[in-house]
């Protein structure tokens, strides 16, 4: 049996790809927030870490893993937007939300939005942050003066608050719709598992917004630029 | 003319297999070279047309709606009966057989009804392995119901959406034909004449609903599986757009039109609330097992039910038929409400409606139980109504169901006119006076899978058919003919709506050739019929153009068919001077009111011939012979 | 009652088609949606103007064929209802109702409310059946089906294809009508034979007719007079992945 699109790029197959990048790209942000919350032990802590981190030689590959993971879902999801929109030629009128048991909400109106919006984060936070100044502390790159000078300016704070905003709606939508995107359903765990989708949406967006204001509020008056 | 049945002889177990190796055969690599036209697309015409296509046929199936999936036995909810005796409670073949006969009240073939009672068991084989839901037990194996009054259990069913399982089974095996190129499928098309070559039917003349287009199909042999004519009444339980045009012009083209006045009323629908009502919903019989019928004694008592005491109720089924009480069969307790009613005993704002009461039902077995029982139906009532039943008494009223009369069919399912062959409700052959219960879905079935695959090629192989084209005189003049009815609609361009007058033919058709019917009430109707035929043709108008999608003009071609065909199902309900099934003759019933069949005299199919509009139809007659199961007097007292 | 109506007359496909205003008067409470519009109709013709055409067969709510978009939302303000059970009851005298057909790239407009679904038709013919003759048939308890499983299949079989899950799909995903035939065939054993096949080729259809993909909003699910689930939609994901690992083995 073969099919005029090819198996991945079918209405369900891109929506199985996309679903998986975007599990993927949780994954990825889960661990980014846990490395990220070694900055409340200080310096040392946080730049051992960091250097740990890009000591190890997989971690470049890993890199190109996640630009490509990344690249994936950027591709798949405009591609679906623009035929989705297409499908809808002509604009109702008049259009409202179904009510219950319809899961539409904000964040699953404005995926294409706020995907795009952190497509613009990125590229801004991984400019500051990876090809950001190279100080050198001990011996290993200090990470964390480069993140305190970062969130001493407040427009910048201010920015970053915004795009985890951002981050949390979506993934307000975007962790649970994964699961069933990759068919995951149960009668049972589906309930419990939409609402820890949106506990975990919360936590990572939150936790971004926490570590972002406590740099800024704690180097106020030290670092200033 | 004489009408031959052609009824194989033998015993009746074995009419139909010996039948089936006597019919002569169409050679399978034959087969694509005969073009077969079904139209309809519901039980019987999609089984048809799947089975048709399986067999290698080219088929042309054609519907009025937008997909075949959308035709009205979609909307039956019962079931559907079979003789499986998988209950092991007696039932059998010859069971079911005797049944169909008895309900019907000794006036179908009983050769057909024996087939059909044969073929069930392969219906049900067929639906399972279509993937067709149907009830289980836990064990797995296959649920039974009782209906419609049978001692067996022999009801198979979907939910209470038994007709749509079927449908869609149906629908997705001629699907699958579509896909396969078998069928060619032609949608929102509308059958208006039949074409007719050297006495053979060749093919149709249809109409393209979305473009207007008068378009010519040709073929070896059209099957019509078209439905019943339910609303010729207006308000009925069929869909709105279920109409008699394509038996109507099959008529006109020589088709004996039979038994036209056998119609069915069932007792138990949500009544009228108003002038603007469109149509009629079913709530299922079941409910008379636990409620009460009654209506005020007094006339014009308008106090609400609640207030009524006890001793000024008249529970009238009960006082009437005290052994059968509130479950007496469908025709009787639809004649009775009409009854009381007519006394100026209804209740509701109409005053056409009769309480069926579920007070004394939830006194007894709580809340809990009857909602168990009709949770679904109440809920559905209050969905309609905005009334509560578990507080107020549902309202309730006959309406017309199903049409057992339809175009005059031999055994072969063949009409008189060769090559035309008539299944389901569009035919007249099974169901006799009267429909049981889950015996409908059971022949729209039989016919489509399991009876005109064998027939049509007996036909085939044996017909002289030289290749026609369409530009055929014969089509010709049928298009031509078409086009100037739809001219003739559009010119008149008068000042009543279609709808309105539909409605009047309804009330005419339902006062006098309803639910009870006299020499009186059928001269009245067949005086005003004429009329309202005369001011349609001089006072309607039918807005908008032929040549896109116009439903006025559809609907106004389905009524002025309508307005002739009324006047031959009164003058058939006049002529058959006995009442039997659901044809209640007043001048013929028993000391007590009952109907009084008359055995001697109308013991036959009445086939009519059509001769012009406003001319006389002529009468033939089929004698039905009952050799196995003999004719008696039911009584319910 | 007396009412505001706002209907999409449009005179053909290829026509350019506006929302025109009408005023339904007298109006009962006890009507359907339908039959109000029966009403403004029955005016229409009386003053020879052409009548509304919309779609409606059965009109107690088991054909499909009806399909309006009430005031935003097909089918109207109740949840498991065709347009011809709603009732105008619902509605307060003096409403402005807004009425359009279903609006999808694979639902063509025909004439003012009348769309064409012959997709549906088509991907039902590119595989959701059993692929079975008449005659063959083994008996109809030779393969038993769990109560539980039939149940599941039937609330699946209960689609009536109106199309309001398309309708309602910000994408005109037909994701919720395919799965429903696709898991009903799926969970029974009848239909285990060629399941895969079918999965593949009905998504491929559904694609190809034009209709989008699917974000997983769940609007169709609140829409759809059955109420069939979304869940539906998960099973069909994972028979397409099924028959994916099938194809490669």
């Amino acid at each position: 049996m073969s099919s005029r699109t090819g198996v991945f790029s079918s209405s369900v197959g891109t929506k199985i790809v996309i679903g998986l990048t975007g599990m993927a790209l949780v994954l990825y942000l889960v661990v980014h927030i846990a490395g990220n919350a070694l900055v409340f032990f200080g310096p040392t802590v946080f730049n051992q870490y960091s250097h740990l981190l890009l000591s190890n030689p997989l971690v470049p590959l890993i890199e190109i893993g996640l630009v490509i993971i990344f690249a994936l879902h950027l591709y798949k999801t405009v591609r679906m937007f623009i035929a989705n929109q297409q499908a809808r030629p002509v604009a109702y009128v008049r259009k409202k939300y179904a009510g219950a048991p319809s899961r539409k909400t904000v964040a699953s109106s404005t995926m294409i939005v706020s995907g795009l919006w952190l497509l613009m984060f990125v590229v801004i936070h991984v400019t500051q942050f990876k090809y950001g100044a190279e100080y050198e502390v001990d011996g290993v790159r200090d990470l964390y003066r480069l993140e305190m000078e970062n969130f001493a300016n407040p427009l910048l704070v201010g920015f970053y608050v915004v795009s985890m905003l951002v981050v949390g709606s979506h993934l307000w939508h975007g962790i649970a719709s994964a699961f069933q995107s990759i068919g995951a359903d149960h009668p049972r765990w589906t309930p419990r598992l939409l609402a820890a989708s949106k506990i975990l949406a919360v936590a990572i967006a939150a936790g971004f917004v926490v570590i972002a204001v406590w740099a800024y509020v704690h180097q106020a008056g030290r670092v200033r630029p | 003319m004489t009408l031959d049945g052609q009824v194989p002889s033998g015993s009746i177990g074995d009419k139909w297999d010996r039948h089936k190796f006597e019919m002569k055969l169409v050679n399978p690599a034959n087969k694509r070279k005969f073009t077969v036209i079904v139209v309809g697309t519901g039980l019987a015409g999609a089984s048809a047309a799947a089975s048709l296509g399986e067999l290698g046929y080219q088929v042309l199936n054609f519907c009025i709606q937008d997909s075949p999936r959308r035709a009205h036995s979609i909307a039956a909810q019962g079931g559907i009966n079979a003789a499986k005796n998988y209950q092991n409670d007696g039932d059998s073949i010859y069971r079911l057989f005797y049944d169909t006969v008895k309900g019907g009240d000794y006036r179908s073939r009983e050769a057909n009804v024996y087939r059909l009672a044969q073929l069930s068991v392969n219906i049900i084989d067929q639906c399972v392995a279509q993937g067709v839901p149907f009830a289980r037990e836990y064990g797995g194996l296959l649920d039974n119901r009782s209906f419609g009054g049978a001692q067996v259990s022999r009801t198979f069913y979907a939910r209470g959406q038994t007709g749509q399982q079927l449908l869609l089974g149906a629908y997705q095996s001629l699907m699958r034909q579509v896909h396969q190129r078998t069928v060619r499928l032609f949608t929102r098309r509308e059958m208006l004449d039949l074409v007719l070559v050297d006495g053979k039917t060749r093919g149709i003349v249809c109409r393209n609903l979305m473009t207007g287009a008068i378009e010519r199909h040709a073929a070896d042999a059209v099957i019509l599986a078209t439905g019943g004519y339910g609303t010729l009444y207006y308000l009925s339980t069929n869909a709105v757009n279920s109409n008699v045009t394509a038996s109507w012009r099959a008529h006109k083209r020589g088709a004996l039109f039979a038994n036209p006045c056998f119609t069915q009323i069932h007792p138990t629908c949500i009544p009228v609330t108003g002038e603007h009502q469109s149509k009629l919903t079913l709530m299922s019989e079941s409910l008379r097992n636990d409620g009460r019928v009654w209506v005020p004694k007094k006339q014009g008592d308008k106090r609400p039910p609640e207030q009524i005491p006890e001793d000024e109720r008249d529970y009238y089924l009960e006082r009437k038929y005290p052994s059968f009480g509130n479950l007496v069969p469908r025709d009787v307790a639809s004649r009775n409400a009409k009854q009381v009613c007519d006394d100026g005993r209804g209740v509701g704002d109409s005053g056409l409606a009769v309480y069926l009461d579920f007070r004394d039902a939830i006194q007894r077995l709580g809340v809990g139980t009857i909602e168990e029982k009709y949770g679904n139906l109440f809920h559905m009532y209050k969905k309609i109504t905005d009334e509560d039943a578990y507080r107020v008494p549902m309202r309730i009223y006959p309406a017309i169901h199903y049409t057992m009369g339809g175009l005059w069919v031999d055994y072969n399912l063949m009409s008189n006119v060769p090559g035309l062959h008539v299944l389901g409700e569009a035919n007249f052959s099974d169901h006799g006076a009267n429909r049981l219960g889950a015996s409908a879905l059971m022949q729209g079935l039989a016919d489509g899978y399991f009876v005109i695959p064998y027939t049509i090629g007996h036909y085939l192989a044996g017909a002289m058919l030289p290749k026609v084209t369409m530009d055929h005189d014969a089509f010709k003049e049928s298009s031509d003919r078409v086009q100037r009815h739809i001219n003739r609609l559009l010119s008149v361009k008068g000042a009543r709506g279609v709808r309105e007058i539909h409605r009047e033919l309804g009330r005419i058709m339902w006062d006098h050739v309803g639910m009870s019917r006299s020499e009186q009430s059928l001269r009245r109707a067949l005086s005003e019929i004429p009329k309202l035929r005369d001011e349609f043709w001089h006072n309607v108008s039918v807005p908008g153009s032929p040549d896109n999608l116009n439903q006025s003009l559809e609907y106004a071609g389905r009524v002025a068919d309508y307005l002739e065909f009324a006047e031959l199902l009164t003058l058939d309900a006049l002529e058959r001077r006995e009442s039997c099934g659901g044809h209640f003759r007043e001048e013929s019933q028993t000391p007590d009111g009952e109907a009084l069949r008359d055995d001697a005299n109308y013991t036959y199919v009445a086939a009519w011939e059509f001769t012009g509009v406003g001319s006389a139809p002529i009468v033939h007659k089929e004698p039905l012979n009952f050799e196995e199961v003999h004719p008696t007097q039911r009584s319910y007292k | 009652m007396r009412l505001h109506l706002k209907i999409w007359r449009q005179a053909g496909p290829d026509a350019a088609g506006r929302l025109v205003d009408y005023v339904a008067d007298r109006i009962s409470p006890d009507m359907s949606f339908l039959e109000m519009l029966d009403v403004v109709n029955e005016a229409l013709i009386r003053n020879g103007e052409d009548a509304i055409a919309f779609d409606s067969d059965c009109r107690e709510g088991i054909c499909g064929m009806c399909s309006l978009v009430v005031n935003g939302v097909p089918h109207g303000p109740d949840r498991g209802t065709t347009v011809c059970q709603l009732h105008m009851r619902r509605f307060k005298d003096g409403d402005t109702i807004t009425v359009e057909p279903w609006r999808a790239k694979a639902f063509p407009v025909m004439k003012d409310l009348v769309v064409d679904r012959s997709a549906f038709d088509r991907i039902i013919a590119a595989g959701g059946y059993i692929s079975v003759n008449v005659g063959g048939a083994p008996d109809g308890n030779a393969i038993p089906v769990p109560k539980e499983i039939a149940d599941v299949a039937m609330d699946s079989a209960a689609c009536i294809g109106c199309g309001a899950c398309v309708a309602a799909c910000k994408n005109a995903s037909a994701h919720l009508f395919m799965s429903a035939k696709i898991s009903q065939l799926a969970l029974l054993p009848q239909g285990r034979a060629e399941r895969y096949r079918r999965v593949l080729s009905m998504i491929d259809q559904a694609d190809a007719e034009g209709f989008g993909s699917c974000s997983n909003e769940g609007e169709c699910e609140a829409v759809c007079p059955k109420e069939i689930p979304i869940s539906n939609i998960a099973r069909m994901t994972r028979e397409y992945v099924k028959a994916l690992w099938a194809a490669g083995r």
